[in-house]
């Protein structure tokens, strides 16, 4: 098979690309986490992430994300690997050139950008997916679903057989196990639209019964982070994410051709400061909980 | 002064080399670097210890791009905008080991000892680094108006002499810094401006072609070129690469 040959330079520009647009969504990731912090038991976090969770514009950006991402993951990778051909004898002394250390370790960085990434997934998105268990929250006005409120209409009316009743009532028990469950633990949130903090073993018997069941990222962070050396690998892989990032938006403008004299310092000053920002900002959160909670 | 030399020593393209080490004494740190390379291989020839090292020269002025020496892990040695010619040994330790390796990439195999063999640029040059027109003679001065600005970055970028330095500093053993003073001293002027698009796609595909590695923004060519070429120009044949990647006609 003859693959069309793609030059280097294309391949680097679409790295650049994909790359800005990863560093848009990191600031839209770290806005919302970041509402975690706000002492209003979860409300603005469930808002932000249940937007994101439903909105329709956001789905197709996630499909965007994930394909970007692996382009961004494979187009590296392969290009490293050209890279590594390109010198097959080392050279005996190592370089001595003034360069930066996060430049020169990008694929480093990378991969443990990488390796951040699955045990986020494991962590949050897998449980999304149904993958891994989490915790989990439901809508408190789709526990009584108007389905169940026909059935009870219909049982009261005596127009259901006594076998559907008696299916009426076992469903009644699960969702009223869960009713007095948040009821005696508080499991409510505080603007009362959520019953939070459900394991999964709470929510299985309501399969089929209780549409609107959605992983409980709020308490799951808190829990996650609440564990000291889960937290310290989360900061340590962060610092990996900084280095990447210092390099990466001044590289990618170098890569567009965006390069100027009298813009390069305004650039490279850009790309530290965003690096930060967002690093800082993801790691509050951690820390936070890690200390205060 | 006395120095310790770590020499790459290798019979051909084939064989396997090795480091060798040579002591060279009374050395004047007036002396350049390659001057010291003199006395030593006089003093191998004169004492029947070893074949001379073999190492590429030619001016010796720093301006033809013939000498270049991975020299303690810098190349053209511990000195900024210098070819190795023009490196002093004032600028070493008396009693320093001094590590000499030849150019290391894959587009540019050892032919011997520290000489490597640079026709890949040539091959890079040969696919569209030039005006294909027949200049003629000298034009009537200001017959073509060029702004000064635009003048100046071309000659910075035609300072280039392809000693292959940017390569050899390079991680990943890119070109890029190369092409793009090319690309940049041809596209800044009339003359050249004509054939740019074309120009820059079939250089960057040679390059491409002679497995140089990838530019990752790193700038270790920027820093190690003997002619302080800047990483603009690197910046500039990206743009050019667009622009003629998006402006294609077929």
């Amino acid at each position: 098979m003859n693959l069309p040959k793609i030059a280097s330079i294309s391949k680097k520009i679409v790295v650049a690309c994909v790359g800005l647009f990863l560093l848009v969504f990191l600031l839209v990731h770290m806005g919302i986490n970041l509402c975690l912090l706000r002492p209003d038991g979860g409300a603005w976090y469930i808002a932000a992430s249940n937007f994101m969770g439903t909105n329709y514009i956001i789905k197709v950006f996630e499909v965007v994300l994930f394909a970007a991402l692996i382009a961004h993951i494979i187009i590296t990778v392969a290009l490293q690997i050209q890279n590594w051909k390109a010198r097959p004898v080392r050279y005996h002394q190592p370089s001595k050139s003034k360069t930066s250390t996060a430049s020169k370790t990008m694929i480093w960085t990378g991969g443990l950008v990488f390796v951040f990434l699955v045990l986020h997934f494991v962590n949050f998105y897998f449980v999304k997916m149904g993958l891994v268990e989490g915790k989990y929250m439901i809508q408190t006005e789709e526990l009584f679903s108007t389905e169940l409120q026909n059935e009870y209409m219909a049982a009261t009316q005596g127009k259901l057989s006594e076998e559907e009743v008696a299916l009426f009532q076992s469903k009644m028990e699960k969702v009223n196990a869960i009713a007095v469950k948040a009821e005696a633990e508080g499991l409510s949130s505080n603007d009362m639209k959520w019953i939070m903090n459900l394991s999964a073993e709470d929510v299985k018997p309501l399969e089929g019964i209780v549409e609107g069941v959605e992983p409980d990222f709020y308490n799951m962070s808190y829990e996650l982070f609440g564990n000291k050396v889960y937290s310290i690998i989360y900061l340590l892989l962060f610092v990996a994410l900084a280095f990447h990032l210092i390099h990466a938006m001044q590289s990618a403008f170098q890569t567009l051709g965006l390069n100027h004299n009298k813009y390069n310092k305004f650039i490279e000053g850009f790309s530290w400061i965003y690096a930060i920002i967002i690093v800082l900002g993801f790691a509050t959160v951690p820390v936070y909980i890690m200390c205060f909670v | 002064m006395n120095f310790t030399l770590k020499i790459w020593r290798q019979e051909n393209a084939k064989a396997k080399g090795r480091f060798e080490t040579y002591k060279v004494e009374n050395i004047s740190s007036d002396c350049s670097f390659l001057e010291m390379l003199d006395i030593l291989n006089e003093s191998l020839i004169s004492n029947k210890i070893a074949h001379p090292v073999c190492f590429d020269n030619d001016c010796r002025e720093g301006i033809c791009g013939m000498c270049g020496l991975y020299i303690n892990g810098r190349p053209h040695g511990n000195d900024d905008g210098v070819t190795t010619c023009q490196l002093h040994m004032r600028k070493f330790k008396d009693g320093e080991t001094i590590w000499i390796e030849p150019w290391r990439a894959k587009a540019f195999p050892v032919i011997r000892d520290l000489v490597v063999d640079r026709t890949a640029y040539d091959k890079i040059i040969q696919a569209g680094g030039y005006v294909s027109v027949s200049t003629g003679g000298v034009p009537d001065a200001n017959s073509i108006l060029i702004a000064k600005d635009k003048a100046d970055k071309a000659m910075d970028a035609a300072e280039c002499i392809g000693c292959g330095a940017c390569v050899a500093a390079c991680k990943n053993a890119s070109a890029m810094l190369f092409v793009s003073a090319k690309v940049s001293h041809l596209a800044l002027l009339p003359q050249g401006k004509v054939e740019a698009a074309n120009r820059v796609q079939k250089m960057v595909e040679k390059m491409d072609e002679l497995g140089f590695g990838n530019c990752t923004n790193t700038y270790a060519c920027e820093a190690e070129c003997p002619k302080l070429i800047k990483r603009s120009n690197i910046a500039r044949l990206n743009r050019e690469w667009i622009c003629a990647r998006v402006g294609k006609e077929k």
